[in-house]
């Protein structure tokens, strides 16, 4: 994994674990108190390889999407830890949280994931225009080939199709290197064809480029590209699955009784 | 409906605060204004009425001279006339006044007053009868003896001067000295209005004031039993023709009717600003209502699809306005009682004193002040509204599309035409001149405001586009990301820069016409005046100095020529001019009066010359004889001559000769001196400063200090006017910000976004702050374009009055779209702190 930017050095971690992109310890996010306390995390514990390709699963109102904001270092915890490689993010200060989350993250949302004023070639650049960067001449090339827009890089979002901005959203993340990706049910507004497009997509960025993604998802046909599944229940982790197919994901939530 | 309507302005406090900002300024100054003029209506009004309290009856000429700038002049009555009033039945006390300018110089010879501003300094005689003298001894004794004077209290306290000090009195005769015998308050007051006030024996006044046969008016009380009407009846039966009488309540109402209506000029003149602040409050709100309604497109479809109808969407959105519309004004209301103050301050500052009372807020301010504010914000909101109202219910269902970056033709078209009828407007105001003029101009302004407003949307973004060409590469990604913001919505940044783009376009105008002016006077003085030395008498209104002065200039060794330089108003075949008049033996040394046809040099008693333009206009030619009805009295002028230099010499020019018989006083506003050819001119210079030193108003100047001078007079003027216009530059950057908070609030989604993948705050901040100073400057250029028109066409206009330089100045006009660039910034300090402390979280995980 390259990091193009030496980390921040604020809270080295207490131990070394290299094959670790990010990793939560004892995660704990309350809201409100008393009776109408909520632990959307109740002490979650877990890590996200190198190179491979997680898939959070879990009923709504698991945790799932709070465990990777909180993660992602968009949301901050009530206690515990969250690492990005050596970095404890809790102990950041906004100010290089940002910059955190600029050139060492990478973002796929839902939806309204591009800047409607930019292009689509302008809105994979951002981030590292944002850090008064110059992209990587021969890594954009690469990433821009993989996305296929071809002549449409220079349209802007309203003129592209929903698989076709996230696919460029799935560029934007790749294209500053980032140590990790995360997703945040980056298939939930597409049809399904478009939706395996773009899930082939970040496999492909895993297997080929040796890129970290964590996605966030409810649909167990999402989940069967990733090397990895965990399962989240009322906030903690109940389970976990190597290589899981629609099939068996399927059969674990079900256990949820949903 | 209504209910939601209420619901609406409730949840949306700040927005409101804000629109209603833009009404608040307007309303306050307009209010301001009110309350100031009826203040000060009032204070003269009882200060008339103190004067003529024991007034029953006044005598007096009924010859009067129309005025081009000043309260009307009234011929003075002969001194026989008294004699036949004191015989009068009814009559217990008569007693004549007599008037005149009198500048007071305190004994550390500096001038007492204020002679630019507006209070003026006058003097007449101490009036033996209590009933009769509205002012009363605070401190020492009435005049007795000729070295005898009283002096207000006002100035006493403000100059400093004790009972027993010796005072010079600068009056037409040669300065003289008085010792100060007393001192007395008008009334409850200090002093009349601000006025400078010398009052003398009933002789040495005469003396002072050079009416050695007149008396200016006579003042009578009546006898027990006797009322004001009985008593002018009777007098009416016995005095001569050409004099007349007219009860102490007539009297008092007539000054207090001349004092209404210079108010009534000064009322308009500051009421001008305050519509013009409204005006940009109206665009604000106009914009204002635009957003949040599209913003709220779903909503009000939702609404539609519900059942409402278009009249129920239409009367919520109206009710809102009005709601906002009235609070405002109330606000704006009581924000004017503070206005005033500060009003008066500033006229203060740029010399225009006013007495100070208590405030006068009278009903039809406060109906007139919130009922325009009201109104305004109404008919801003109709536009916005009918829009709403037009929302089908199927919007509801749909994403909310965005702006249309293309203008309409029909807007263009609609754009042309009200900019083509303001310009014409204007160019009928200017060409035509006379009363209606200044409407013409004024209504077509407005429209040339609108017209560009609404042709706004359709150059906004190639201009906008042109001004932030720098941005992405001097700022990369924030640079782009502004320059993309400022141009997405044209409408919206049209309009918003359209609110600033009208106190720009005045300033502009102003300035551009100040540096006109100033250029044209330096190129007057430069092509066509020969003499080397001026002296301002330092006098403006009234007054000026005393013919002593040119005499005495005239003495010095090294002058070769000098001329007073005298004026009157005076009425010629029935139309109110004013004379200028000069030594027209030595005319020709000092200036070429550009002779058209006959002679204007050597000019003899009642005979006259007239500018080439004016006697066009008035079909007069050489050899026609015209009536002129002086201050003293009518006589037959012949015109023996025409010329061209009237920047220099006025309309009508006579010789000193002919003014000496026709003004009650004479005064020498300027002295024009032409030193001997070898002379040192600095050394002529401080030989006439000694000369002129017993009158501390008059100044001395060669030429470049005289230009100097002149400038600065513009300058200290512009200080006010620009002043009063900054407050619609305000309200425009409250439109600016109005509008760029809306813009964040709506880019919710993608300003989180971005923070997400890493823009840091300070950027944040950068993108909406470079947005803003897009818009301010856009602004600005549009209103220098307009104000460089307008100051074009006024200069065309007046070219043949003096007016015939066009000098754009650049430096200012540079400095202007620098300070609004800045402004900019100021305007983009709270949306973009509010768009830096967003939620990230909240603003991209919301559905």
């Amino acid at each position: 994994m390259t990091t193009t930017d030496p980390a921040p050095d604020a809270g080295a971690a207490t131990q070394n674990t290299p094959t670790l992109a990010a990793r939560a310890e004892n995660a704990l996010k309350v809201y409100g108190s008393g009776d109408t306390e909520v632990r959307a995390l109740d002490g979650v514990t877990c890590g996200f390889e190198t190179g491979r390709f997680t898939a959070i699963m879990g009923p709504s109102g698991s945790g799932k999407s709070t465990l990777m904001h909180c993660v992602a270092g968009l949301d901050t915890l009530t206690g515990g830890a969250v690492f990005i490689g050596d970095t404890d993010i809790t102990t950041l200060r906004e100010r290089d949280l940002t910059q955190l989350r600029r050139d060492r993250i990478g973002f796929v949302f839902q939806a309204f994931n591009l800047v409607p004023t930019l292009t689509a070639a302008e809105n994979i650049t951002l981030p590292m225009d944002l850090a008064g960067r110059k992209p990587d001449k021969e890594w954009m090339d690469n990433v821009v080939s993989t996305v296929g827009l071809g002549n449409r890089l220079n349209h802007r979002p309203s003129e592209l199709s929903g698989g076709q901005q996230q696919r460029v959203a799935v560029a934007r993340a790749l294209a500053a290197r980032p140590d990790i990706i995360f997703a945040d049910e980056p298939t939930g507004n597409l049809d399904s064809r478009a939706g395996a497009e773009i899930l082939d997509f970040m496999r492909q960025a895993v297997t080929d480029l040796g890129q970290t993604i964590v996605m966030v998802t409810h649909d167990p046909m999402a989940a069967a590209y990733a090397n990895r599944a965990l399962f989240l229940a009322d906030g903690r982790i109940v389970d976990e699955m190597d290589d899981p197919t629609a099939e068996r994901v399927l059969d674990r939530l079900k256990q949820f009784g949903e | 409906m209504l209910k939601a309507t209420l619901r609406s302005i409730a949840g949306h406090r700040a927005r409101l605060a804000m629109t209603g900002l833009a009404v608040v300024l307007g309303v306050a100054l307009m209010s301001g204004t009110l309350v100031l003029t009826d203040t000060v209506g009032r204070t003269f009004n009882e200060l008339f009425a103190n004067a003529y309290a024991g007034t029953d009856a006044v005598v007096r000429s009924t010859d009067v001279v129309e005025s081009q700038f000043g309260p009307e002049i009234r011929s003075p009555v002969a001194a026989s006339v008294l004699g036949v009033v004191d015989g009068a039945p009814g009559v217990a006390i008569a007693e004549p006044s007599v008037t005149g300018f009198a500048q007071l110089v305190a004994p550390d010879g500096e001038a007492v007053g204020n002679p630019q501003g507006g209070a003026p300094s006058f003097g007449f005689n101490w009036s033996q009868f209590e009933q009769l003298n509205p002012f009363r001894l605070v401190d020492g004794a009435a005049p007795s003896t000729a070295n005898d004077v009283v002096i207000d209290k006002g100035s006493a306290t403000d100059a400093d001067i004790a009972v027993g000090d010796t005072v010079t009195v600068l009056t037409a005769s040669a300065p003289r000295q008085f010792t100060v015998s007393g001192i007395a308050a008008f009334g409850e007051v200090d002093s009349p209005g601000g006025a400078t006030v010398s009052m003398f024996t009933l002789p040495v006044a005469r003396e002072l004031f050079g009416t050695p046969d007149t008396y200016s008016e006579i003042a009578v009380v009546a006898t027990d039993g006797t009322s004001q009407q009985q008593l002018v009846d009777d007098l009416t039966a016995v005095i001569p023709a050409g004099t007349e009488a007219i009860t102490g309540a007539d009297r008092t109402a007539e000054d207090q009717s001349a004092i209404a209506e210079a108010l009534g000029f000064f009322n308009t003149f500051l009421l001008a600003f305050a519509v013009v602040a409204l005006v940009v409050g109206a665009f604000i709100i106009y914009n204002t209502f635009s957003i949040v309604l599209a913003q709220r497109t779903r909503e009000l479809a939702l609404l539609r699809a519900i059942g409402a109808s278009r009249r129920q969407v239409l009367t919520s959105v109206l009710a809102e306005a009005t709601v906002v519309g009235v609070l405002a004004s109330m606000v704006g209301m009581v924000l004017g009682i503070a206005t005033s103050i500060g009003l008066r301050a500033l006229l203060g500052v740029a010399g225009f004193d006013i007495p100070s009372t208590s405030i006068v807020v009278s009903s039809t301010t406060v109906a007139i002040a919130i009922g325009t504010g009201t109104a305004i914000t109404l008919v801003a909101a109709v536009f916005p509204a009918l829009r709403a109202s037009r929302i089908p219910p199927i919007a509801a269902l749909r994403n909310v599309a965005a702006e249309s970056t293309r203008t309409p033709v029909l807007r263009v078209v609609i754009g042309i035409v009200v900019l083509g009828a303001g310009v014409a407007n204007i160019a009928n105001g200017l060409s035509r001149g006379g009363d209606n003029a200044l409407a013409a101009v004024a209504v077509g302004a407005l429209l040339v405001f609108l017209g560009v407003a609404v042709l706004g949307p359709a150059f906004a973004r190639p201009v906008s586009r042109a001004i932030s060409w720098p941005l992405p590469r001097l700022f990369g990604i924030t640079g782009t990301l502004a320059r993309e913001n400022a141009s997405r919505n044209p409408r919206r940044t049209a309009t918003t820069a359209a609110a600033l783009m009208i106190g720009v376009a005045l300033v502009g105008f102003i300035a551009i016409f100040a540096s006109s002016a100033t250029a044209s006077i330096d190129e007057i003085i430069d092509e066509s005046f020969s003499g080397d030395l001026i002296i301002d008498s330092g006098q403006f209104f009234v007054g000026g100095v005393s013919p002593d002065l040119a005499a005495g200039v005239a003495e010095v060794p090294g002058v070769a020529a000098s001329t007073g330089v005298r004026f009157t108003d005076a009425s010629i075949d029935g139309a109110a001019s004013t004379v200028f008049a000069v030594d027209t033996a030595v005319l020709a040394e000092i200036t070429d009066p550009k002779v058209v046809d006959g002679t204007v040099a050597d000019l003899a008693i009642d005979e006259m010359a007239v500018a080439a333009e004016v006697a066009a206009a008035n079909g007069i030619v050489v050899g026609d004889t015209v009536t002129a009805q002086f201050p003293t009295g009518e006589r037959t002028l012949t015109v023996v001559g025409t010329y061209d230099n009237r920047a220099l010499l006025g309309d009508r020019l006579v010789d000193l000769t002919t003014i000496e018989q026709g003004a009650t006083e004479q005064f020498d506003l300027q002295v024009w001196v032409k030193v001997e050819p070898g002379a040192d001119v600095a050394a002529v210079q401080e030989q006439l400063v000694a000369v002129a030193a017993p009158w501390p108003t008059a100044k001395v100047q060669d030429l470049t200090e005289f230009k100097e001078a002149q400038a600065s007079q513009f300058n200290q003027l512009l200080t006010l006017v620009y002043a009063l216009l900054g407050l619609a530059v305000i309200i425009a950057l409250v439109g600016i910000a109005n509008t760029l908070a809306l813009s964040v609030f709506e880019r919710t989604r993608e300003l989180g976004l971005m923070r997400a993948v890493g823009m840091s705050r300070s950027q944040l901040r950068s993108v909406v702050r470079w947005e803003s100073v897009i818009i301010a400057v856009f602004g600005t250029l549009l209103g220098l374009v307009i104000g460089i028109g307008f100051g074009w066409a006024m200069v065309q206009a007046l070219s043949s009055q003096g007016l015939g330089v066009l000098r754009i100045p650049v430096g200012t006009l540079v400095g202007a779209v620098v300070v609004a660039a800045l402004a900019g910034v100021v305007a983009a300090l709270l949306p973009a702190r509010r768009a830096a402390r967003l939620d990230v979280l909240a603003a991209v995980s919301s559905e």
